[in-house]
């Protein structure tokens, strides 16, 4: 058995001070759904400090990502309100271990949600839809991890960036996405490569939520996964994402 | 001109014209053409384009491949490069391909231009190419490769007429007003799930440019590019190995999609 309470104390020390600690699943045996309960227990540390939750992330969105960790089920993790970087605003790596930026983008939910729901059902309870960067940012050394590990982690989630609102009917099935550093493309994709089509990851974090007893409330954001592979993020640079009939978002690294 | 003895040009085109018309594979035409330039390579594809068009083989275009920043690290080249795409390569939205004629068949989704003017002359620029263009349609191409296990360099796939198979067309063609060929994002589908994605900036930053470098480059080597020709301008993701029976969806954003069946 592992001890929810102490692990979750442990990462979310780990979040706090931007310190790198070792896999849980390399010395303890944590299912997906101990994870989360971690998880769920580390962020109650963070709303004892004063943050607030106002959205969920989805993450191992696309195949590659799946395959690549070995799973056939996306993750969740939570957005709270000191996690959020202006559009066009700054950041201090210094507040991270190892941080990475991918695009994604996010919904803005009028209704809530949650259990099954189908990807049309989920798009009617979106009030807005913006292009958007994800900064994740792996507490475990070298950003390796087991699935256990990573939902523990808050799925990784550590920033994100929106750009400008969009109507909610805008088709995001397939848009062209272009990340670039410092003006220049890193990352070419297309939004289908989120499950397909973003509105399916909508429903699956009403399928999933629902699971746990919990819902996607109005008001939050939802962001729907990564578009692309991530990019390092490096002192200096500056980050955008552009994405077909949405527009464009971005931030800079401060020197 | 090319440096290389004009035997060996010709030992290159054969091994590569053999490969094509026998459906088998040949060893890499690097070894034969040792530190030749691309030029070189070159000269042996027009000994096949010479050779092909006096078989009565119909030219309707060109086809641009390496327009990928990470294909072009991949074989360390920091150019495009161009093949020659005959009649007999062209397929209809949906028709079915034999594989018994292609080797070893990969897909790749791309924007095809047709020409309603000629783009000859000094100094093209993109707005000439842009009035040259009569439509934009989707497009997939199906590269194949003459070598063996595609283990290609450069030279190799010059030689090999830019490692062309045969393409699909999409039935939407559209007008460039309206279009936005940077940020159109290109999905691939088999059996439901995506197996490529992109977007038009993947294609040398927009496929207009690869355009335009083809254009100033057909018309330095004197095949200038005519009124009634088609460009196959790049793919916009990474292409993807046919498996047998399948069935490829490709859609591009405010270009509809292009089906590509596979016999089993």
């Amino acid at each position: 058995m592992i001890d929810i309470e102490k692990t979750a104390l442990a990462v979310d020390e780990a979040a706090r001070s931007a310190t790198a600690i070792p896999q849980f699943s390399s010395s303890m045996d944590i299912t997906v759904d101990e994870a989360y309960q971690v998880q769920a227990l580390s962020l109650e540390q963070r709303y004892k400090r004063g943050e607030r939750q106002i959205g969920i992330k989805m993450g191992l969105t696309s195949r590659a990502k799946m395959v690549q960790v070995g799973v056939d089920e996306v993750i969740w993790g939570r957005l709270t309100d000191a996690m959020l970087v202006d559009d066009g605003g700054e950041i201090d790596i210094a507040n991270y271990v190892h941080p990475r930026a991918e695009p994604e983008i996010a919904f803005l939910m009028k209704k809530s949600l949650s259990g099954l729901v189908s990807p049309a059902q989920a798009l009617a309870a979106v009030e807005a839809i913006a292009p958007a960067i994800e900064i994740i940012d792996s507490r475990y050394q070298n950003f390796k991890f087991s699935l256990a590990d990573v939902v523990a982690d808050n799925s990784s989630s550590s920033g994100f960036v929106m750009g400008p609102w969009a109507r909610p009917d805008t088709d995001t099935s397939n848009l062209g996405v272009v990340f670039e550093f410092d003006g220049r493309p890193v990352q070419i994709g297309s939004t289908a490569a989120i499950l397909g089509n973003p509105a399916r990851s909508l429903a699956a974090g009403s399928r999933m939520l629902g699971a746990q007893g919990l819902s996607v409330e109005a008001g939050w954001i939802v962001m729907a996964g990564g578009v692309t592979a991530a990019e390092a993020l490096r002192p200096g640079v500056h980050v955008s994402n552009t994405v077909e009939n949405l527009g464009r978002v971005g931030f800079t690294v401060r020197s | 001109m090319t440096n290389i003895d004009a035997k060996i040009l010709q030992r290159a085109a054969d091994a590569l014209r053999d490969a094509r018309d026998t459906v088998t594979v040949c060893a890499p035409v690097r070894d034969l053409l040792g530190d030749a330039a691309p030029e070189d390579a070159y000269a042996v594809q027009e000994l096949n384009t010479g050779r092909w068009i006096s078989d009565g083989r119909r030219v309707v275009g060109r086809k641009i491949g390496l327009t990928s920043v990470a294909i072009q690290k991949q074989l360390g080249v920091d150019q495009p490069d161009y093949g020659m795409l005959y009649a007999d390569m062209a397929l209809a939205d949906g028709e079915e391909i034999a594989l018994d004629r292609l080797i070893q068949p990969k897909v790749e989704g791309e924007i095809a231009f047709y020409l309603g003017g000629d783009l000859d002359g000094d100094a093209l620029t993109s707005a000439d190419v842009m009035a040259a263009v009569d439509y934009a349609v989707a497009a997939v191409e199906v590269v194949d490769s003459r070598v063996q296990d595609w283990d290609i360099r450069l030279l190799d796939t010059i030689a090999d007429n830019a490692s062309s198979g045969v393409y699909v067309l999409g039935s939407q063609p559209r007008d460039l007003k309206g279009l936005d060929l940077r940020l159109c994002g290109m999905v691939m589908e088999h059996k439901g799930e995506p197996v490529s994605v992109g977007a038009g900036a993947a294609c040398l930053g927009n496929p207009l440019t690869a355009t335009l470098w083809l254009a100033r480059k057909m018309v330095a080597v004197g095949r200038p590019l005519k009124k009634g020709d088609l460009v196959l301008s790049g793919a916009l993701g990474p292409m993807v190995t046919v498996e047998p029976g399948a069935a490829y969806q490709c859609r591009i954003s405010g270009l509809g999609s292009v089906h590509v069946n596979f016999s089993g």
